[in-house]
Protein backbone atom coordinates (compact mmCIF):
# COMPACT_ATOMS: atom_id res chain seq x y z
CA UNK A 1 0.00 0.00 0.00
CA UNK A 2 2.77 2.54 1.11
CA UNK A 3 4.81 1.21 -1.65
CA UNK A 4 2.42 1.61 -3.96
CA UNK A 5 1.43 5.25 -3.00
CA UNK A 6 5.21 5.96 -3.19
CA UNK A 7 5.58 4.56 -6.58
CA UNK A 8 2.48 6.46 -7.57
CA UNK A 9 3.81 9.69 -6.11
CA UNK A 10 7.08 9.44 -7.76
CA UNK A 11 6.24 9.01 -10.86
CA UNK A 12 3.95 11.62 -10.87
CA UNK A 13 6.21 14.30 -8.54
CA UNK A 14 9.06 13.82 -11.03
CA UNK A 15 6.64 14.23 -14.36
CA UNK A 16 5.60 17.21 -13.39
CA UNK A 17 8.66 18.41 -11.85
CA UNK A 18 10.41 17.46 -15.19
CA UNK A 19 7.44 19.78 -16.81
CA UNK A 20 7.89 22.42 -14.87
CA UNK A 21 11.72 22.13 -15.64
CA UNK A 22 10.90 22.71 -18.97
CA UNK A 23 8.81 25.52 -18.89
CA UNK A 24 11.18 27.27 -16.75
CA UNK A 25 13.73 26.88 -19.31
CA UNK A 26 12.43 28.83 -21.98
CA UNK A 27 11.35 31.93 -19.36
CA UNK A 28 13.12 34.63 -18.40
CA UNK A 29 16.94 34.90 -19.06
CA UNK A 30 18.69 31.48 -18.97
CA UNK A 31 21.21 30.67 -16.30
CA UNK A 32 24.47 29.83 -18.38
CA UNK A 33 26.90 30.11 -15.12
CA UNK A 34 25.10 27.67 -13.34
CA UNK A 35 24.81 25.56 -16.01
CA UNK A 36 28.78 25.11 -17.28
CA UNK A 37 29.29 24.92 -13.56
CA UNK A 38 27.39 21.71 -13.52
CA UNK A 39 28.31 20.71 -16.81
CA UNK A 40 31.99 20.60 -15.30
CA UNK A 41 31.15 19.33 -11.88
CA UNK A 42 28.87 16.65 -13.61
CA UNK A 43 31.31 15.93 -16.57
CA UNK A 44 35.00 16.72 -15.13
CA UNK A 45 34.80 15.51 -11.91
CA UNK A 46 33.07 11.96 -12.78
CA UNK A 47 35.12 10.98 -15.82
CA UNK A 48 37.99 9.17 -13.23
CA UNK A 49 35.61 7.39 -12.15
CA UNK A 50 33.88 6.72 -15.19
CA UNK A 51 37.14 5.54 -16.94
CA UNK A 52 38.15 3.04 -14.68
CA UNK A 53 34.75 1.48 -14.59
CA UNK A 54 34.15 1.31 -18.00
CA UNK A 55 37.76 0.74 -18.95
CA UNK A 56 37.67 -2.53 -16.69
CA UNK A 57 34.87 -4.10 -17.73
CA UNK A 58 36.30 -4.01 -21.19
CA UNK A 59 38.86 -5.91 -19.92
CA UNK A 60 37.18 -8.29 -18.01
CA UNK A 61 35.35 -9.00 -21.00
CA UNK A 62 37.80 -9.75 -23.26
CA UNK A 63 39.57 -11.99 -20.73
CA UNK A 64 36.05 -13.77 -20.02
CA UNK A 65 35.37 -13.91 -23.59
CA UNK A 66 38.85 -15.22 -24.53
CA UNK A 67 38.86 -18.18 -22.11
CA UNK A 68 35.64 -19.26 -23.52
CA UNK A 69 35.81 -18.92 -26.86
CA UNK A 70 39.47 -20.09 -26.99
CA UNK A 71 37.69 -23.43 -26.11
CA UNK A 72 36.22 -23.39 -29.37
CA UNK A 73 38.33 -21.64 -31.50
CA UNK A 74 36.59 -18.17 -31.79
CA UNK A 75 39.25 -16.46 -30.31
CA UNK A 76 38.73 -14.08 -33.79
CA UNK A 77 35.30 -13.24 -32.49
CA UNK A 78 36.33 -11.39 -29.80
CA UNK A 79 37.13 -7.89 -31.45
CA UNK A 80 33.79 -8.00 -31.75
CA UNK A 81 31.81 -9.48 -29.16
CA UNK A 82 33.62 -7.31 -26.61
CA UNK A 83 33.56 -4.27 -28.90
CA UNK A 84 29.71 -4.66 -30.15
CA UNK A 85 28.87 -5.25 -26.18
CA UNK A 86 30.72 -2.05 -24.42
CA UNK A 87 29.20 0.27 -27.03
CA UNK A 88 25.61 -1.22 -27.19
CA UNK A 89 25.31 -1.82 -23.51
CA UNK A 90 28.04 -1.51 -20.82
CA UNK A 91 29.56 1.84 -21.82
CA UNK A 92 26.47 3.90 -21.62
CA UNK A 93 25.01 1.96 -18.68
CA UNK A 94 28.09 1.71 -17.08
CA UNK A 95 28.76 5.31 -17.14
CA UNK A 96 25.09 6.54 -16.32
CA UNK A 97 24.92 3.89 -13.21
CA UNK A 98 28.34 5.72 -11.86
CA UNK A 99 27.35 9.01 -12.51
CA UNK A 100 23.82 7.85 -10.90
CA UNK A 101 25.72 6.93 -7.72
CA UNK A 102 28.38 10.06 -7.80
CA UNK A 103 25.95 12.52 -9.01
CA UNK A 104 23.01 12.15 -8.11
CA UNK A 105 23.35 11.21 -4.70
CA UNK A 106 25.24 14.83 -4.88
CA UNK A 107 22.64 16.06 -6.17
CA UNK A 108 20.36 14.92 -3.77
CA UNK A 109 21.89 15.29 -0.39
CA UNK A 110 22.97 19.23 -1.83
CA UNK A 111 19.13 20.36 -2.65
CA UNK A 112 18.21 18.48 0.72
CA UNK A 113 20.36 20.63 2.58
CA UNK A 114 19.01 23.58 0.84
CA UNK A 115 15.86 23.02 1.76
CA UNK A 116 16.76 22.18 5.23
CA UNK A 117 18.39 25.24 5.75
CA UNK A 118 15.58 27.38 4.40
CA UNK A 119 17.68 28.10 1.04
CA UNK A 120 14.98 26.95 -1.37
CA UNK A 121 12.36 29.11 0.66
CA UNK A 122 14.92 31.87 0.20
CA UNK A 123 14.78 31.73 -3.53
CA UNK A 124 11.21 31.74 -4.10
CA UNK A 125 10.69 34.27 -0.97
CA UNK A 126 12.86 36.67 -3.16
CA UNK A 127 10.53 36.18 -5.89
CA UNK A 128 12.57 33.56 -7.90
CA UNK A 129 11.91 29.57 -8.83
CA UNK A 130 13.87 27.25 -7.31
CA UNK A 131 13.49 25.07 -10.05
CA UNK A 132 14.93 27.14 -12.63
CA UNK A 133 17.57 27.97 -9.99
CA UNK A 134 18.42 24.69 -8.89
CA UNK A 135 17.05 22.04 -11.01
CA UNK A 136 17.40 23.30 -14.77
CA UNK A 137 21.20 23.38 -14.39
CA UNK A 138 21.20 20.13 -12.88
CA UNK A 139 18.72 18.42 -15.96
CA UNK A 140 20.39 20.53 -18.48
CA UNK A 141 24.27 19.80 -17.46
CA UNK A 142 23.59 16.55 -17.09
CA UNK A 143 21.83 16.21 -20.11
CA UNK A 144 24.96 17.36 -22.11
CA UNK A 145 27.74 16.16 -19.58
CA UNK A 146 26.11 12.09 -20.05
CA UNK A 147 26.32 12.00 -23.22
CA UNK A 148 29.93 13.16 -23.73
CA UNK A 149 31.00 11.06 -20.73
CA UNK A 150 29.75 7.58 -22.88
CA UNK A 151 31.60 8.66 -25.47
CA UNK A 152 34.47 8.76 -23.29
CA UNK A 153 33.50 5.45 -22.10
CA UNK A 154 33.00 3.64 -25.25
CA UNK A 155 36.19 4.46 -26.33
CA UNK A 156 38.04 3.81 -23.48
CA UNK A 157 36.01 0.35 -22.79
CA UNK A 158 36.96 -0.74 -26.00
CA UNK A 159 40.57 -0.05 -25.60
CA UNK A 160 40.18 -1.82 -22.32
CA UNK A 161 39.26 -5.16 -24.66
CA UNK A 162 41.85 -4.35 -26.63
CA UNK A 163 44.48 -4.12 -24.83
CA UNK A 164 43.45 -7.50 -23.18
CA UNK A 165 43.05 -8.85 -26.13
CA UNK A 166 46.70 -7.83 -27.61
CA UNK A 167 48.37 -8.50 -24.23
CA UNK A 168 47.06 -11.64 -22.82
CA UNK A 169 45.11 -13.33 -25.78
CA UNK A 170 48.51 -12.78 -28.35
CA UNK A 171 45.81 -11.02 -30.86
CA UNK A 172 47.22 -9.54 -33.66
CA UNK A 173 46.97 -5.30 -32.99
CA UNK A 174 46.05 -4.45 -36.86
CA UNK A 175 43.54 -6.98 -37.05
CA UNK A 176 41.88 -6.35 -33.72
CA UNK A 177 41.49 -2.47 -34.83
CA UNK A 178 40.24 -3.18 -38.17
CA UNK A 179 37.63 -5.98 -36.72
CA UNK A 180 36.25 -2.87 -34.19
CA UNK A 181 35.87 -0.70 -37.33
CA UNK A 182 34.35 -3.26 -39.59
CA UNK A 183 31.83 -4.56 -37.37
CA UNK A 184 30.89 -1.71 -35.42
CA UNK A 185 27.68 0.31 -37.72
CA UNK A 186 26.52 3.86 -37.08
CA UNK A 187 23.39 2.47 -35.75
CA UNK A 188 24.80 0.33 -32.86
CA UNK A 189 26.49 3.18 -32.20
CA UNK A 190 23.57 5.29 -32.05
CA UNK A 191 21.23 2.96 -29.86
CA UNK A 192 23.82 2.94 -26.59
CA UNK A 193 24.94 6.74 -27.39
CA UNK A 194 21.29 7.48 -27.20
CA UNK A 195 20.05 6.28 -24.34
CA UNK A 196 22.27 8.63 -22.25
CA UNK A 197 19.92 11.19 -23.30
CA UNK A 198 17.30 9.27 -21.48
CA UNK A 199 19.35 7.61 -18.77
CA UNK A 200 20.37 11.61 -17.96
CA UNK A 201 16.73 12.66 -17.44
CA UNK A 202 16.16 10.26 -15.34
CA UNK A 203 18.90 10.53 -12.97
CA UNK A 204 18.62 14.55 -12.77
CA UNK A 205 14.94 14.78 -12.40
CA UNK A 206 14.69 11.65 -9.45
CA UNK A 207 17.75 13.59 -7.74
CA UNK A 208 15.88 16.98 -7.81
CA UNK A 209 12.97 15.35 -6.85
CA UNK A 210 14.08 13.50 -4.00
CA UNK A 211 16.36 16.58 -2.74
CA UNK A 212 13.21 18.85 -2.77
CA UNK A 213 10.80 16.62 -1.32
CA UNK A 214 13.34 16.50 1.84
CA UNK A 215 10.37 18.18 4.70
CA UNK A 216 12.56 18.17 8.08
CA UNK A 217 16.20 17.34 9.17
CA UNK A 218 19.46 16.33 7.83
CA UNK A 219 18.38 12.59 8.77
CA UNK A 220 16.16 12.55 5.99
CA UNK A 221 18.73 14.25 4.01
CA UNK A 222 20.53 10.62 3.95
CA UNK A 223 17.41 8.87 3.19
CA UNK A 224 16.53 11.06 0.28
CA UNK A 225 19.95 10.27 -0.94
CA UNK A 226 19.82 6.82 -0.86
CA UNK A 227 16.15 6.73 -2.11
CA UNK A 228 17.58 8.59 -4.85
CA UNK A 229 20.09 6.27 -6.13
CA UNK A 230 18.42 3.22 -6.07
CA UNK A 231 15.71 5.21 -7.74
CA UNK A 232 18.24 6.02 -10.78
CA UNK A 233 20.00 2.30 -10.72
CA UNK A 234 16.67 0.48 -11.21
CA UNK A 235 14.74 3.01 -13.57
CA UNK A 236 18.34 2.70 -15.67
CA UNK A 237 18.01 -1.04 -15.31
CA UNK A 238 14.26 -1.37 -16.73
CA UNK A 239 14.50 2.22 -18.96
CA UNK A 240 17.18 0.32 -20.75
CA UNK A 241 15.06 -3.02 -21.56
CA UNK A 242 12.58 -0.76 -23.39
CA UNK A 243 15.18 1.55 -24.91
CA UNK A 244 16.87 -0.71 -26.62
CA UNK A 245 13.41 -2.42 -27.49
CA UNK A 246 12.31 0.77 -28.79
CA UNK A 247 15.75 1.32 -30.72
CA UNK A 248 15.32 -2.38 -32.10
CA UNK A 249 11.76 -1.52 -33.22
CA UNK A 250 13.26 1.79 -35.11
CA UNK A 251 16.16 -0.19 -36.61
CA UNK A 252 13.75 -3.00 -37.80
CA UNK A 253 11.78 -0.05 -39.25
CA UNK A 254 13.85 1.65 -40.93
CA UNK B 1 -8.31 50.78 -1.17
CA UNK B 2 -4.96 51.43 1.10
CA UNK B 3 -2.41 48.74 1.29
CA UNK B 4 -2.89 46.44 4.37
CA UNK B 5 -2.72 42.90 5.57
CA UNK B 6 -6.25 40.76 6.61
CA UNK B 7 -6.20 37.33 7.53
CA UNK B 8 -9.79 35.98 7.46
CA UNK B 9 -10.39 32.62 9.34
CA UNK B 10 -7.26 31.10 8.51
CA UNK B 11 -6.72 27.70 9.08
CA UNK B 12 -3.39 25.34 8.85
CA UNK B 13 -2.98 21.89 9.96
CA UNK B 14 0.18 19.78 9.35
CA UNK B 15 -1.09 16.00 9.14
CA UNK B 16 -2.87 15.74 12.31
CA UNK B 17 -1.62 18.40 14.47
CA UNK B 18 -3.86 21.89 13.74
CA UNK B 19 -1.41 24.37 14.47
CA UNK B 20 -3.74 27.40 13.27
CA UNK B 21 -7.57 27.01 14.38
CA UNK B 22 -9.12 30.19 13.09
CA UNK B 23 -7.09 33.12 12.36
CA UNK B 24 -8.32 36.35 11.93
CA UNK B 25 -6.53 40.02 11.86
CA UNK B 26 -5.42 42.78 9.80
CA UNK B 27 -2.77 45.49 9.68
CA UNK B 28 -2.93 48.99 8.36
CA UNK B 29 -0.99 50.78 5.79
CA UNK B 30 1.91 52.13 7.16
CA UNK B 31 1.89 50.25 10.80
CA UNK B 32 3.93 47.85 12.63
CA UNK B 33 1.77 45.72 13.94
CA UNK B 34 3.68 42.66 17.13
CA UNK B 35 3.10 39.34 16.87
CA UNK B 36 3.87 37.50 20.35
CA UNK B 37 3.41 33.74 20.96
CA UNK B 38 5.26 31.08 22.59
CA UNK B 39 7.43 28.75 20.62
CA UNK B 40 5.95 26.53 17.83
CA UNK B 41 2.48 28.34 18.19
CA UNK B 42 2.74 29.21 14.63
CA UNK B 43 3.75 32.74 13.94
CA UNK B 44 6.64 31.77 11.27
CA UNK B 45 3.90 29.67 9.67
CA UNK B 46 1.70 33.03 9.62
CA UNK B 47 4.59 35.22 7.93
CA UNK B 48 5.48 31.99 5.69
CA UNK B 49 1.62 31.71 4.20
CA UNK B 50 1.50 35.47 3.42
CA UNK B 51 4.05 35.23 0.77
CA UNK B 52 2.96 32.25 -0.27
CA UNK B 53 5.22 29.83 0.77
CA UNK B 54 2.87 27.77 2.64
CA UNK B 55 -1.07 27.36 1.50
CA UNK B 56 -3.64 28.11 4.32
CA UNK B 57 -5.98 25.03 4.68
CA UNK B 58 -8.93 27.17 4.61
CA UNK B 59 -9.53 30.55 5.01
CA UNK B 60 -7.97 33.75 2.71
CA UNK B 61 -5.07 36.53 3.55
CA UNK B 62 -5.52 39.83 1.79
CA UNK B 63 -3.04 42.55 0.70
CA UNK B 64 -4.16 45.44 -0.13
CA UNK B 65 -7.54 43.80 -0.80
CA UNK B 66 -6.37 40.76 -3.26
CA UNK B 67 -6.52 37.61 -1.89
CA UNK B 68 -2.76 36.55 -2.45
CA UNK B 69 -4.41 32.67 -1.87
CA UNK B 70 -6.08 32.48 -4.92
CA UNK B 71 -2.92 33.39 -6.91
CA UNK B 72 -0.47 30.97 -8.47
CA UNK B 73 3.49 30.98 -8.35
CA UNK B 74 3.97 33.05 -11.35
CA UNK B 75 1.64 35.86 -10.17
CA UNK B 76 2.99 35.15 -6.52
CA UNK B 77 6.46 36.47 -8.04
CA UNK B 78 4.97 40.15 -8.33
CA UNK B 79 3.99 39.78 -4.50
CA UNK B 80 7.22 38.94 -3.21
CA UNK B 81 9.04 41.78 -4.98
CA UNK B 82 6.81 43.94 -3.13
CA UNK B 83 6.48 41.70 0.26
CA UNK B 84 9.95 40.77 2.07
CA UNK B 85 10.05 38.12 4.54
CA UNK B 86 12.88 38.44 7.10
CA UNK B 87 13.91 34.44 7.66
CA UNK B 88 14.65 33.73 11.42
CA UNK B 89 17.79 31.89 10.56
CA UNK B 90 18.86 34.43 7.65
CA UNK B 91 18.58 31.71 4.88
CA UNK B 92 21.32 32.99 3.11
CA UNK B 93 22.59 31.10 -0.11
CA UNK B 94 25.60 29.42 1.17
CA UNK B 95 26.96 29.01 -2.05
CA UNK B 96 27.36 32.35 -2.44
CA UNK B 97 29.40 35.11 -0.29
CA UNK B 98 27.78 37.97 1.43
CA UNK B 99 28.14 40.20 -1.17
CA UNK B 100 26.75 37.73 -3.57
CA UNK B 101 23.70 37.24 -1.27
CA UNK B 102 22.91 41.04 -1.29
CA UNK B 103 23.39 41.41 -4.66
CA UNK B 104 20.86 38.39 -5.85
CA UNK B 105 17.44 40.25 -5.73
CA UNK B 106 18.72 43.28 -7.19
CA UNK B 107 20.49 41.10 -10.01
CA UNK B 108 17.32 39.09 -10.53
CA UNK B 109 14.46 42.42 -10.37
CA UNK B 110 16.16 45.22 -11.45
CA UNK B 111 18.32 46.54 -14.24
CA UNK B 112 20.88 48.13 -12.11
CA UNK B 113 24.74 47.79 -13.81
CA UNK B 114 27.03 45.64 -11.61
CA UNK B 115 28.78 49.03 -10.46
CA UNK B 116 25.61 50.83 -9.44
CA UNK B 117 24.85 47.09 -7.30
CA UNK B 118 28.49 47.33 -6.08
CA UNK B 119 27.72 50.97 -4.80
CA UNK B 120 23.66 49.80 -3.11
CA UNK B 121 25.07 46.78 -0.95
CA UNK B 122 27.80 48.39 0.61
CA UNK B 123 25.86 51.33 1.69
CA UNK B 124 23.17 48.81 3.27
CA UNK B 125 26.14 46.70 4.22
CA UNK B 126 27.45 49.40 5.98
CA UNK B 127 24.30 49.88 7.52
CA UNK B 128 23.86 46.94 9.14
CA UNK B 129 27.56 46.91 10.39
CA UNK B 130 28.94 44.43 8.23
CA UNK B 131 31.25 46.40 6.14
CA UNK B 132 34.06 44.51 6.36
CA UNK B 133 32.55 41.11 5.43
CA UNK B 134 30.97 41.43 2.16
CA UNK B 135 33.46 39.18 0.80
CA UNK B 136 33.05 36.14 3.14
CA UNK B 137 31.02 32.83 3.06
CA UNK B 138 27.59 32.54 5.22
CA UNK B 139 29.67 29.67 7.25
CA UNK B 140 32.39 31.87 7.85
CA UNK B 141 29.56 34.29 9.96
CA UNK B 142 28.07 34.23 13.07
CA UNK B 143 24.88 33.37 13.79
CA UNK B 144 23.80 37.30 14.91
CA UNK B 145 26.12 38.18 11.55
CA UNK B 146 23.89 35.79 9.50
CA UNK B 147 20.58 37.26 10.13
CA UNK B 148 21.41 41.10 9.58
CA UNK B 149 22.65 39.61 6.41
CA UNK B 150 19.70 38.14 5.81
CA UNK B 151 17.71 41.18 6.88
CA UNK B 152 19.99 43.63 4.99
CA UNK B 153 19.27 41.13 1.72
CA UNK B 154 15.17 40.73 2.12
CA UNK B 155 14.99 44.73 1.92
CA UNK B 156 17.19 45.79 -0.94
CA UNK B 157 14.48 45.90 -3.08
CA UNK B 158 12.85 48.68 -1.00
CA UNK B 159 9.77 46.12 -0.16
CA UNK B 160 6.36 47.84 0.95
CA UNK B 161 5.59 45.15 3.35
CA UNK B 162 8.20 43.91 5.60
CA UNK B 163 7.77 40.65 7.90
CA UNK B 164 10.18 40.12 11.03
CA UNK B 165 10.55 36.57 12.23
CA UNK B 166 12.18 37.67 15.15
CA UNK B 167 15.50 39.67 13.93
CA UNK B 168 16.51 40.75 16.90
CA UNK B 169 16.78 37.51 18.72
CA UNK B 170 20.57 36.35 19.77
CA UNK B 171 21.89 39.82 19.08
CA UNK B 172 24.03 41.77 21.30
CA UNK B 173 22.54 45.45 22.58
CA UNK B 174 24.22 47.34 20.06
CA UNK B 175 22.99 45.65 17.46
CA UNK B 176 19.57 45.21 18.66
CA UNK B 177 19.73 49.14 18.91
CA UNK B 178 20.35 49.01 15.27
CA UNK B 179 17.75 46.60 14.32
CA UNK B 180 14.92 48.72 16.30
CA UNK B 181 16.65 51.27 14.44
CA UNK B 182 16.42 50.02 10.96
CA UNK B 183 12.90 49.09 11.20
CA UNK B 184 11.68 52.28 12.70
CA UNK B 185 13.27 53.83 9.48
CA UNK B 186 11.60 51.85 7.27
CA UNK B 187 8.33 52.55 9.02
CA UNK B 188 9.00 56.32 8.52
CA UNK B 189 9.29 55.39 5.13
CA UNK B 190 5.60 53.97 5.41
CA UNK B 191 6.67 50.41 5.35
CA UNK B 192 3.87 47.93 6.83
CA UNK B 193 5.27 45.42 8.84
CA UNK B 194 4.15 42.48 10.91
CA UNK B 195 6.95 41.75 13.67
CA UNK B 196 7.00 38.54 15.37
CA UNK B 197 9.61 38.73 18.66
CA UNK B 198 10.04 37.84 21.88
CA UNK B 199 11.94 40.58 22.90
CA UNK B 200 9.65 43.24 24.54
CA UNK B 201 12.05 46.39 24.38
CA UNK B 202 12.02 46.54 20.43
CA UNK B 203 8.17 45.59 20.41
CA UNK B 204 7.45 48.68 22.36
CA UNK B 205 10.07 50.39 20.60
CA UNK B 206 8.90 49.62 16.79
CA UNK B 207 5.44 48.49 17.66
CA UNK B 208 2.23 50.41 17.11
CA UNK B 209 -0.57 47.35 18.00
CA UNK B 210 0.88 43.90 19.22
CA UNK B 211 -1.27 41.14 18.69
CA UNK B 212 -0.91 37.91 20.97
CA UNK B 213 -1.18 34.30 19.47
CA UNK B 214 -2.59 30.77 21.59
CA UNK B 215 -3.72 27.75 20.55
CA UNK B 216 -4.57 28.71 16.98
CA UNK B 217 -6.25 31.50 17.43
CA UNK B 218 -5.24 35.43 18.08
CA UNK B 219 -6.63 36.18 21.31
CA UNK B 220 -5.71 39.52 22.33
CA UNK B 221 -5.05 42.96 19.97
CA UNK B 222 -3.63 45.87 22.02
CA UNK B 223 -2.03 49.14 20.99
CA UNK B 224 1.80 49.78 22.89
CA UNK B 225 0.29 52.96 24.52
CA UNK B 226 -2.44 51.40 26.73
CA UNK B 227 -0.01 48.30 26.93
CA UNK B 228 2.44 50.83 28.74
CA UNK B 229 -0.05 52.28 30.27
CA UNK B 230 -0.63 49.50 32.57
CA UNK B 231 1.01 46.09 33.50
CA UNK B 232 -2.33 44.27 33.76
CA UNK B 233 -4.26 42.16 30.92
CA UNK B 234 -3.33 39.14 28.75
CA UNK B 235 -0.11 40.21 26.88
CA UNK B 236 1.81 41.67 29.94
CA UNK B 237 1.01 37.84 31.48
CA UNK B 238 2.41 36.47 28.61
CA UNK B 239 5.23 39.35 28.41
CA UNK B 240 6.15 38.37 32.13
CA UNK B 241 6.00 34.65 31.80
CA UNK B 242 2.87 34.08 33.55
CA UNK B 243 1.17 32.18 30.76
CA UNK B 244 2.49 30.36 27.47
N1 LIG C 1 6.86 22.37 7.18
C1 LIG C 1 6.29 21.91 8.29
N2 LIG C 1 5.87 20.65 8.37
C2 LIG C 1 5.26 20.17 9.47
N3 LIG C 1 5.02 20.91 10.56
C3 LIG C 1 5.41 22.19 10.55
C4 LIG C 1 6.05 22.76 9.41
N4 LIG C 1 6.32 24.05 9.69
C5 LIG C 1 5.86 24.27 10.94
N5 LIG C 1 5.31 23.17 11.45
C6 LIG C 1 4.69 23.04 12.78
O1 LIG C 1 3.89 24.17 12.97
C7 LIG C 1 4.03 24.66 14.29
C8 LIG C 1 4.35 26.13 14.23
O2 LIG C 1 5.63 26.33 13.70
P1 LIG C 1 6.28 27.77 13.57
O3 LIG C 1 7.61 27.57 12.97
O4 LIG C 1 5.34 28.68 12.89
O5 LIG C 1 6.43 28.20 15.09
P2 LIG C 1 6.89 29.61 15.65
O6 LIG C 1 5.73 30.22 16.35
O7 LIG C 1 7.53 30.40 14.59
O8 LIG C 1 7.95 29.17 16.75
P3 LIG C 1 9.38 29.83 17.11
O9 LIG C 1 9.12 30.95 18.03
O10 LIG C 1 10.08 28.71 17.82
O11 LIG C 1 10.01 30.21 15.83
C9 LIG C 1 5.10 23.84 14.94
O12 LIG C 1 4.47 22.99 15.86
C10 LIG C 1 5.71 23.04 13.86
O13 LIG C 1 5.94 21.73 14.32
MG1 LIG D 1 9.38 30.89 14.05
Amino acid sequence: MTLTYRFISLIGGSSLLFKETVRQIFRGKYEWNATFYQIYAVGVASFPVVMVTTMSIGMVMALQFGIGLAKFGGSLYIPKIVSLSVIKEFGPVFASIMVAARVGSGMTSEIGSMVVTEQVNAIQALGTSPIKKIVVPRVVGLFIALPVLCVAANILGVLGGFIVGVHDLGLDPMFYYQKIFETLKVSDYLSGFGKTFFFALMISVFACYYGLNVKVGTKEVGYATTKSVVTSCIAIMIGDYFLTKLFWLFEVWI
Amino acid sequence: MAKEIEFKNFKKSFGQKAVHEDISFSVEKGECLGLLGGSGAGKSVILKSLIGLMKPDSGSIFLEGQDITLLNEDEMVEIRKQVAYVFQNGALFDSMTVFDNLAYPLREHTTLTESEIEKRVHDLLNEFNLATDDLLYPGELSGGMQKRVGMARSIILGPEVVLYDEPTAGLDPFNIRRIQEMILAMKAKGVTSIFVTHDMPSAFACCDRIALLRKGRIVHVESVEKLKQNDTGMINDFVNGMTA
